[in-house]
């Protein structure tokens, strides 16, 4: 039914090139924006954090190890949430993002304590969101201190108790937060590349009259959204890769993943976005409209999905909505795989929500499309 | 090919749209013969654009249908799309591209090959009197030359039928007239001319004139047919010091058909009577008004317009 003439799209996206080329206040937005937003968000500080997601080793399982754990668990700072038996399944929870903080025991602490010997206990910390992970090193100091005091009465010095913790920060042991700043503006400025530009895209033309002229010539509905879609996808890939140089060479932010993961995420999130900024398109009268639309989305978009504010910090209230926020999972997958190399295998809860994302709004936005012209 | 067959360039039968409980187009018909200026008129939302959109196949009617140079409208809307020309009121050339950038888009759009595309591009630059300005910035021209820029990329692809919605509107009265000069060679080259208008001496340019009126057509045929809706009518034009209050004091008054201002002119339709037994002078001269001249007038399109649209206001009430 649909018959693609290629030559048309070619026109089309020769013709959107031409218009953006000329545009004086979008050639600054694409390019100097994105490097603008990496310094800005590159240095944000960490917030309040509670509720870390925490896997406890328990080598020993005796009373005192068991005082440990309750230690962590009621100082409200940590919540339990696995009990892996051995290191390797604790770093399969710390790939799979399930936990953020691992404790481990080792055998032979309550021997220890019994003898008053001095002792070790093993914490383990996701840096790959280094705001939650400085502020959950830092409270497992406090906590072990508490602890030495408990287990050690004799000991009349407060400072130097009897358990030694050993804190093990993974993936990024410097904790700096540029490090997880850069691959979430990855996700972030496709975010808004894609959805500002398609929520403009389409509402100019209508406001111009130049749709209404399109759609009487043989140029078909299909060619006319691919020959809008491609251009800005091109622009957004672009504007991907100079943030990826600048924050790799520029702020050296180590990249231990893969292309094709975090291709594959990012193009997944783009189709949303693109979906997104297509709706707006066709549901604003004016540019204007589509401009206070976006606005209005993006502000739940930086505040709700994890990307500036750790989910840890937010009220437990709102957490239930950040699951319908698709910034959510794409910065789980750029982080992840940024920093740890976390593959599909550990990351397929996201893709699929991705996936969902991307079917839902991008197929709502195509039969708006359809049903808007028709009428 | 059913295109060159066809015995009429626009056939439309019942077709009819509907946007929910709004009858935007109430199952009206009419043909087009090949090489006519068929003008259809009416009053800002009376259906002339959307049946313009069924026409050229970007909308799907709810009912009924059309047959645009011997293609269905509905079944094969690219056919009809290829075989057709649209200019809109807007200009909608893109803004922000030269006047080659846009040529060359349009003849791309329409598969023009290369030398036809510089045979055309030739022809519509000294069409348009655009020689020099092909590099220039298609916003930065004046109304007139975008309006003839606009009617070039429309006709790049030579159709044999031109949509023309409304293409004069915005443009002064010289423009105007090249224009529809234009539009003349056009017609005299075979070419069909569909177009819509509400300058009423526009209309009396064209050969056939439909007149759609809240989705009705209700009046349909040559300039002086439809004229002769008034033949036994009698058009008074009316010198008065003050036009507004006259017309008020005559509205609703008995024997008077329709009052309305005609520039500074009072226009009255006093149906089947003459001047002096309607006494125009003796009715408004007590009220206080000065009557100046009183003269029969021979009923113009715009006279005729406004009794159709009256006699149809009383019909429906």
């Amino acid at each position: 039914m649909i018959r693609m003439s290629w030559r048309r799209v070619r026109l089309l996206i020769w013709k959107e090139f031409l218009q953006l080329k000329r545009d004086r206040s979008m050639l600054p937005i694409i390019f100097i924006m994105p490097v603008l937003q990496l310094i800005m968000f590159g240095y944000v500080i960490g917030t309040d954090v509670r509720d870390i997601r925490t896997a406890v080793v328990d080598r020993d399982g005796s009373v005192e190890s068991r005082l440990v754990i309750d230690g962590f668990t009621n100082s409200g700072f940590f919540k339990q949430v696995a009990a892996p038996a051995t290191e390797a399944e604790m770093q399969t929870l710390i790939d799979g993002n399930k936990a953020q903080v691992a404790i481990i025991i080792p055998e032979g602490f309550s021997d220890d304590v019994h003898a008053k010997r001095a002792t070790q206990i093993g914490i383990v910390v996701d840096g790959s969101d280094s705001k939650t992970a400085s502020v959950a090193s830092g409270y497992a100091g406090q906590v072990v201190a508490s602890l030495g005091r408990q287990l050690y009465p004799s000991r009349l010095s407060a400072s130097a108790g009897g358990v030694d913790a050993r804190v093990r920060v993974l993936f990024n042991p410097t904790l700096r937060s540029v490090n997880t700043m850069v691959p979430a503006l990855l996700a972030f400025i496709l975010m808004m590349s894609t959805q500002m530009t398609m929520s403009q895209a389409i509402v100019k033309e209508r406001e111009r009259g130049t749709l209404e002229q399109l759609f009487v010539t043989p140029i078909g509905r299909a060619e006319y959204l691919i020959g809008k879609l491609v251009p800005y996808v091109i622009i957004a890939t672009i504007q991907i890769t100079l943030v990826f140089t600048v924050g790799t060479i520029w702020f050296k932010v180590p990249f231990n993943g893969t292309l094709l993961v975090m291709g594959s995420g990012l193009a997944l999130f783009a189709l949303t976005s693109l979906g997104i900024g297509l709706m707006v398109s066709l549901l604003s009268r004016t540019r204007y409209q589509a401009q206070q639309a976006m606005t209005f989305l993006m502000v739940p978009s930086m505040m709700l999905s994890g990307f500036v504010f750790p989910l840890e910090s937010m009220p437990a209230v709102l957490y239930p909505l950040s699951y319908l926020i698709p910034l959510r999972y794409i910065v789980v997958v750029v982080r992840s795989n940024f920093m740890k190399g976390s593959g599909f295998s550990a990351l397929w809860p996201q893709f699929a929500a991705m996936a969902i994302f991307a079917v839902v709004v991008f197929g709502f936005g195509l039969s708006r499309f359809r049903k808007q012209l028709n009428d | 090919m059913p295109a060159a067959d066809a015995a009429n360039a626009i056939e439309v039968h019942g077709l009819r749209k509907t946007f929910g409980d709004f009858v935007a187009v109430n199952s009206i018909d009419f043909n087009v013969g090949h090489g006519e200026i068929f003008g259809f008129l009416g009053p800002n939302g009376s259906g002339k654009t959307t049946t313009i959109r069924m026409l050229c196949g970007v909308i799907a009617p709810t009912d009924g249908g059309a047959r645009v140079m011997g293609y269905d409208v509905c079944a094969e809307s690219e056919r009809v799309r290829e075989n057709i020309g649209y200019m809109s009121q807007k200009f909608s050339l893109f803004q922000d591209l030269t006047v080659d950038e846009n040529l060359k888009f349009y003849a791309g759009v329409y598969g023009l090959s290369d030398e036809k595309f510089a045979e055309r591009r030739e022809y519509i630059l000294t069409m348009a009197d655009l020689h020099g300005r092909e590099t220039e910035m298609t916003g930065d021209l004046s109304v007139g030359w975008k309006q003839r820029l606009a009617l070039g990329c429309a006709t790049i692809h030579e159709p044999r039928l031109i949509f023309l919605d409304e293409p004069t509107s915005g443009v002064d009265p010289m423009a105007r007239r090249q224009f529809w000069e234009l539009l003349h060679d056009l017609a005299a080259s075979g070419v069909t001319l569909f177009v819509t208008t509400h300058y009423m001496d526009e209309a009396t340019h064209c050969n056939r004139l439909a007149f759609i009126y809240r989705g009705d057509i209700i009046a349909e045929g040559t300039p002086n047919e439809v004229k002769g809706a008034l033949m036994r009518d009698t058009i008074l034009q009316v010198e008065v010091d003050d036009g507004e209050g006259a017309l008020a004091a005559l509205e609703g008054s008995p024997g008077i058909g329709e009052a309305y201002m005609q520039g500074a002119l009072l226009h009255v339709n006093i149906g089947e009577r003459t001047a002096a037994e309607a006494d125009l002078p003796g009715l408004l001269g007590p009220l206080g008004f000065d009557v100046r001249s009183v003269e029969p007038v021979e009923p113009t399109l715009e006279d005729a317009f406004v009794h159709l649209v009256t006699s149809q206001k009383g019909a429906s009430t």
